[in-house]
């Protein structure tokens, strides 16, 4: 499906829809301007995402002016947290369902849409007078604020067993998490029935929505494996940095872009999708970076397994961060080493440009391990229509890379994105239990 | 003195109510800013009106003393929203939905009987808000708490009997003999349901966790059933520990011998509802407790008792006043069958870190939903003033 040219492929446009958080962009500035005059909370999510993107693309001029909406829409095509811009705090959560039936686990997951649907607008939380402990936890003070917060959830191929009756509803592109060659996987920290990826701006309002959500859920799900992660502002500018030294996602696909998100990510209406058409697959890798080890490394040696510099992030062919590496002009390697990162990632060649991913990845720190080391690393999340050309064929690219030595994938699942909840009377889930 | 002497001359104010709508200059269902009420002396709250929506009232007390003020339904008396211990000049807001229906306020002052001020008839807005709980007094717990009382009794009556088997076999009995007989007594302790102040000191004496003792288990005043399961658990001979039990026995006889006499506050036993199986999920389930015997899961089972025996006396005042009342069979019916499916055939059980991890995610998830639908219990069963 994607070895189609990017050119030819037929164009979806879901700006018509409303509520939708694409939204069409043809030109990021102008895009940018109506949502300063519009200045209401709601409207700018596309808008924020464009600003932050266009501010990286102008080399580090702040967005500050865009003030991000505190509220990102929950209804839509789509759900919020896959192609809105990234909040700086996150959690990703694997569930595993204990649902008695497929009663309780619609019942789960009108709960989950509900709980989403007042967490992500804020308000203040029903009183139960005398008949019951506190509606929420209090955490947020007597008003929850939005904090753009998004729940996006996910399912993964174990709920398609018997257990629901879905068996014959799971998608044909819905796997296990493969485990690949240079992998460290703990099976308590893989897979999961459902996924729960919970993005604000504060790490109060993720802990809170967490908390909020296993209360109203306890009986139905409980928390297989859990990472909080963060992302790093610009230092000093452009695309945050993992915890390596390094930006990550210079070259990343952009959320905004209507074009690219139907072409790469979005599963379009149609047979083929299925139930699933406005979801999309979504990647979970938790990583452990081997930081001291790492930062025992000669700086030439590290760029070299990159492919970039270090400090301005640009292609070591490059000056600049956003110069477009010329792969084409080095086939041996002299400048950019063949078997460099973003090399192996993305080859930008025609054949390749249809594996490209949307990444949304969040850096993580829990602590030390028995041996005094930091355990910190990258909570790797990103999205694509297909796992296998697009994810799986990555990284077979990426499979014994130098940079591996450094890193230690131990955990994380695949998962479907569930359609976007249309409207007031939508739930997460209602088309793949039809 | 002097100075509360014009207040009260001149103000007569027990209690002002403002309202003011949680919605603000936005709009909604709810009136927007109201002129402050005032109460007199004699009335409670004044005349006040209010669209149905979210509201806030801010309560403020303009008495001496320190008030209670209920929202109540005039016709029922049932309870929709309170501040409790509001002190002389302070405002607290009192937050509710506020649905078609009569409201009045019920002041209660520290020193003198409830008064119930004007009924106002709410005509708009949902017909569903924040619900209207009959109260719970003393008088209402009355025979709940007596028949709490029989049932601890005759509960003490079959540990003390077991606790002297325990003694015995630990002075002649095999090692098998005297953890088998250990583990009686322990059940008969944990279907008593004891958590945190339910016996005062003779809890610790009793059933006393090595944590917090400076020694740990080799701490001198770590004593009682779980000395006893340490030792047998860890290579002491079950004679070793004959001590240890009669010091266990005499504490046993005198927490019977207490117990007549010991004061039950009635608020205990609606918390105690959802506090016994919060002990099991904090110490049990994750097997903190576990002294080597690894009976946390005969621990969690017995303690589904104790929460049974008490939602048992329970339920004359709470069926009426929970709504979700049913939900807690269910959830404790589902624990129940959950646990009872992990037990071997020989009626022995498992230690809780051989379960797997989804047999411990439902079993965790079973407890946690019930706790979840037991923690109301609490909230509503909290004694409050009527009169």
């Amino acid at each position: 499906m994607t070895t189609q040219p990017l050119d030819e492929r037929p164009r979806e446009d879901d700006a018509s829809s409303p509520g939708s958080h694409g939204g069409r962009v043809t030109n990021r500035r102008s895009f940018l301007r109506g949502a300063l005059s519009a200045g209401v909370a709601g409207v700018a999510t596309g808008a924020a995402a464009g600003a932050g993107i266009a501010a990286g693309l102008d080399g580090g001029t702040p967005a500050a002016a865009a003030a991000p909406a505190p509220v990102v829409p929950f209804h839509g095509q789509h759900q919020a947290g896959v192609a809105t811009e990234a909040q700086r705090n996150s959690t990703m959560v694997s569930f595993d369902v204990l649902a008695a039936n497929k009663g309780e686990l619609t019942d789960l997951l009108r709960t989950l849409t509900d709980r989403a649907r007042f967490l992500t607008a804020g308000g203040t939380p029903p009183d139960p007078g005398i008949s019951a402990p506190p509606t929420d936890s209090g955490i947020l003070g007597p008003q929850v604020p939005a904090d753009r917060l998004t729940v996006t959830v996910g399912v993964g191929a174990s709920l398609f067993d018997d257990r629901y009756g879905l068996a014959s509803r799971k998608p044909a592109g819905l796997t296990a998490m493969r485990t690949f060659p240079n992998d460290f996987l703990d099976a308590a920290q893989c897979h999961g029935d459902l996924s729960l990826h919970l993005c604000a701006d504060n790490p109060d309002t993720v802990l809170h929505a967490l908390r909020d959500i296993a209360r109203h859920t306890r009986g139905a799900m409980q928390i297989r494996w859990q990472i909080d992660g963060f992302q790093s502002p610009p230092r000093p500018s452009g695309t945050p940095r993992n915890l390596m030294g390094f930006k990550d996602g210079t070259s990343n696909l952009h959320g905004y872009d209507t074009q690219q998100m139907n072409d790469l990510v979005w599963l379009p209406v149609g047979d083929k999708s299925g139930w699933a058409a406005g979801g999309t697959y979504q990647v979970v890798r938790t990583i452990r970076m081997l930081v001291e080890f790492w930062d025992r490394v000669s700086i030439t040696e590290q760029e070299n397994m990159f492919g970039r510099r270090r400090d301005s992030g640009a292609p070591l062919d490059g000056d600049k961060e956003f110069d477009t590496p010329n792969f084409a002009a080095d086939p041996v390697g002299t400048a950019i080493p063949l078997t460099s990162h973003i090399r192996r990632a993305n080859p930008r060649t025609s054949d390749t440009a249809g594996s490209r991913i949307l990444r949304r990845p969040y850096n993580y720190n829990r602590g030390i391990d028995s041996v005094g080391n930091v355990d910190c690393g990258l909570v790797f999340i990103c999205y694509q229509k297909d796992l296998a050309t697009q994810f799986e064929t990555v990284q077979k690219r990426l499979a014994d890379e130098p940079l591996v030595d450094y890193i230690q994938p131990f955990g994380g699942g695949y998962f479907l994105v569930l359609p976007g909840v249309r409207d007031a009377n939508d739930y997460l889930g209602r088309t793949m239990l039809a | 003195m002097a100075v509360s002497v014009p207040t009260r001359a001149v103000g007569s104010a027990l209690l002002a109510v403002m309202c003011a709508s949680l919605l603000g200059c936005t709009g909604g269902s709810s009136s927007g800013t109201a002129a402050a009420i005032v109460m007199n002396q004699g009335g409670c709250g004044g005349t006040w009106t209010a669209h149905g929506g979210p509201h806030t009232f801010q309560i403020k007390n303009g008495d001496i003393g320190t008030d209670e003020v209920d929202l109540i339904d005039p016709k029922t008396s049932a309870v929709y929203a309170e501040v409790e211990a509001l002190a002389p000049g302070t405002t607290r807001p009192m937050q509710l939905t506020l649905a078609r229906g009569s409201y009045a306020f019920r002041c209660y002052p520290e020193d003198a009987g409830g008064v119930t001020g004007p009924t106002v008839t709410i005509t708009d807005g949902p017909t569903q808000g924040t619900p209207a709980v009959l109260p719970v007094d003393n008088e209402v717990l009355l025979a709940s708490v007596k028949a709490y009382r029989t049932r601890i009794t005759a509960g003490l009556v079959q540990l003390a009997t077991d606790v002297n088997k325990l003694r015995q076999t630990l002075r002649g009995g095999t090692l098998a003999a005297s953890q088998a007989a250990w583990l009686t007594a322990h059940l008969d302790y944990e279907r008593l349901g004891a958590a945190y102040d339910t016996f005062g000191d003779f809890a610790d004496a009793i059933d006393g966790m090595p944590d917090g003792l400076p020694g740990g288990v080799h701490d001198p005043d770590f004593t009682g059933l779980r000395r006893i399961e340490y030792g047998l658990w860890h290579g002491e001979a079950p004679s070793s520990l004959a001590a240890v039990a009669d010091q266990l026995g005499t504490d046993v006889a005198g927490l019977q011998k207490a117990f007549p006499t010991q004061q039950v506050d009635p608020n205990d036993l609606p918390l105690r509802a959802h506090e016994i199986l919060e002990n099991a999920l904090q110490f049990e389930l994750t097997d903190e407790a576990d002294q080597g015997s690894h009976t946390s899961l005969a621990t969690v089972n017995a303690n589904l008792d104790g929460t049974q025996m008490v939602l048992d006396v329970l339920t004359p005042v709470m069926q009426t006043r929970y709504t979700g009342w049913s939900q807690v069979a269910d959830w404790m019916s589902r624990t129940r069958t959950e646990l009872a499916s992990l037990r071997h055939a020989d009626g022995t059980w498992p230690p809780v870190t051989d379960l797997d991890a989804s047999q411990r995610e439902k079993l965790n998830g079973d407890v946690g939903q019930l706790l979840e639908v037991l923690a109301p219990i609490a909230a509503i069963g909290d004694v409050r003033r009527t009169s």
